[in-house]
């Protein structure tokens, strides 16, 4: 038997690397998906892990920031670092970080 | 303005999980604003009691926290008369990371562990202070009178 294929739907799926079943700390939206503010998950809606651990949105966490004057982690009351680079950024020259499969694609 | 997800979240989980001795029910026409009541606690002066409270998120909730209010008449060192609460999660230990449901345990709590050092009104406070047992009986006395279920 011969099977022509005639049309091909590719569908990708990615995802922040960052626990699946997690939700943010401030919006309780998953990481795969987007902070209140933005329609398209992704590079524009970042996820960003502080020096305590937590991972938030960007978004939700910078608008944290802005109200509260002491700038703590919702969740551990820290000062709020941001730890180095963004947890799902691409490995990039020689430091490159193991991002492993579950990095954004 | 559509209802942030997070909201109904939480507010499907009030549903499904209630507290026990809290219920919080939205507004039909505000989803924003709850019907709030929470049972005395046992062993405390408001045992018995069911107390009324408003709740309302703003719009910039969860970044800024939950305004609550007794709306039942309640004798409480951190309670004053308009049914304001001090409780410093409701304030400058606000996290978004705290939820409605968290909040309310937290003034639960507070109905069992009155704080006459941390004073909202000075008046009760100091009754509370001078005759802890007077006081008490006072509230238990409120709660009998304001806050029995019909
Ligand atoms: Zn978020
Ligand atoms: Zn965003
Ligand atoms: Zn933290």
């Amino acid at each position: 038997m011969k099977v022509t294929i005639l049309e091909w739907h590719a569908v990708a799926a990615w995802r922040w690397d960052a626990p699946a079943d997690d939700v943010c700390g401030i919006c309780s939206q998953p990481y795969d998906s987007t902070c209140p503010k933005c329609k398209y998950p992704g590079d524009d809606c970042s996820i960003v892990e502080g020096e305590c651990t937590h991972t938030f949105h960007m978004h939700c966490i910078a608008t944290w920031m802005q109200h509260d004057p002491k700038s703590q982690c919702p969740m551990c009351r820290q000062d709020f670092k941001f730890k180095g680079e963004n947890v799902a950024q691409e490995p990039q020259g020689e430091e490159g970080r193991d991002v492993g499969e579950g990095a954004a694609v | 303005m559509a209802l942030p997800k997070r909201i109904v979240k939480e507010t499907e989980r009030l549903m499904a999980e209630p507290v026990p001795g809290i219920s919080a029910v939205p507004h039909e026409d505000n989803l924003r604003y709850f019907d709030v009541t929470v049972e005395g606690p046992s062993q405390s002066p408001y045992e018995g009691g069911i107390f009324k409270l408003e709740l309302f998120l703003p719009d910039d909730y969860p970044m800024t926290p939950p305004k609550i209010r007794f709306l039942t008449k309640i004798y409480h060192p951190n309670i004053d008369k308009l049914g304001r609460i001090c409780l410093d999660v409701l304030k400058s230990n606000w996290s978004p990371a705290l939820q409605i449901r968290t909040i309310l345990l937290s003034i639960q709590a507070l109905l069992g562990a009155p704080n006459p050092d941390d004073p909202l009104a000075n008046d009760v406070a100091q009754h509370w202070k001078e005759n802890q047992n007077a006081a008490i009986q006072t509230a238990r006395e409120w709660t009998q009178q304001y806050a029995k279920p019909q």
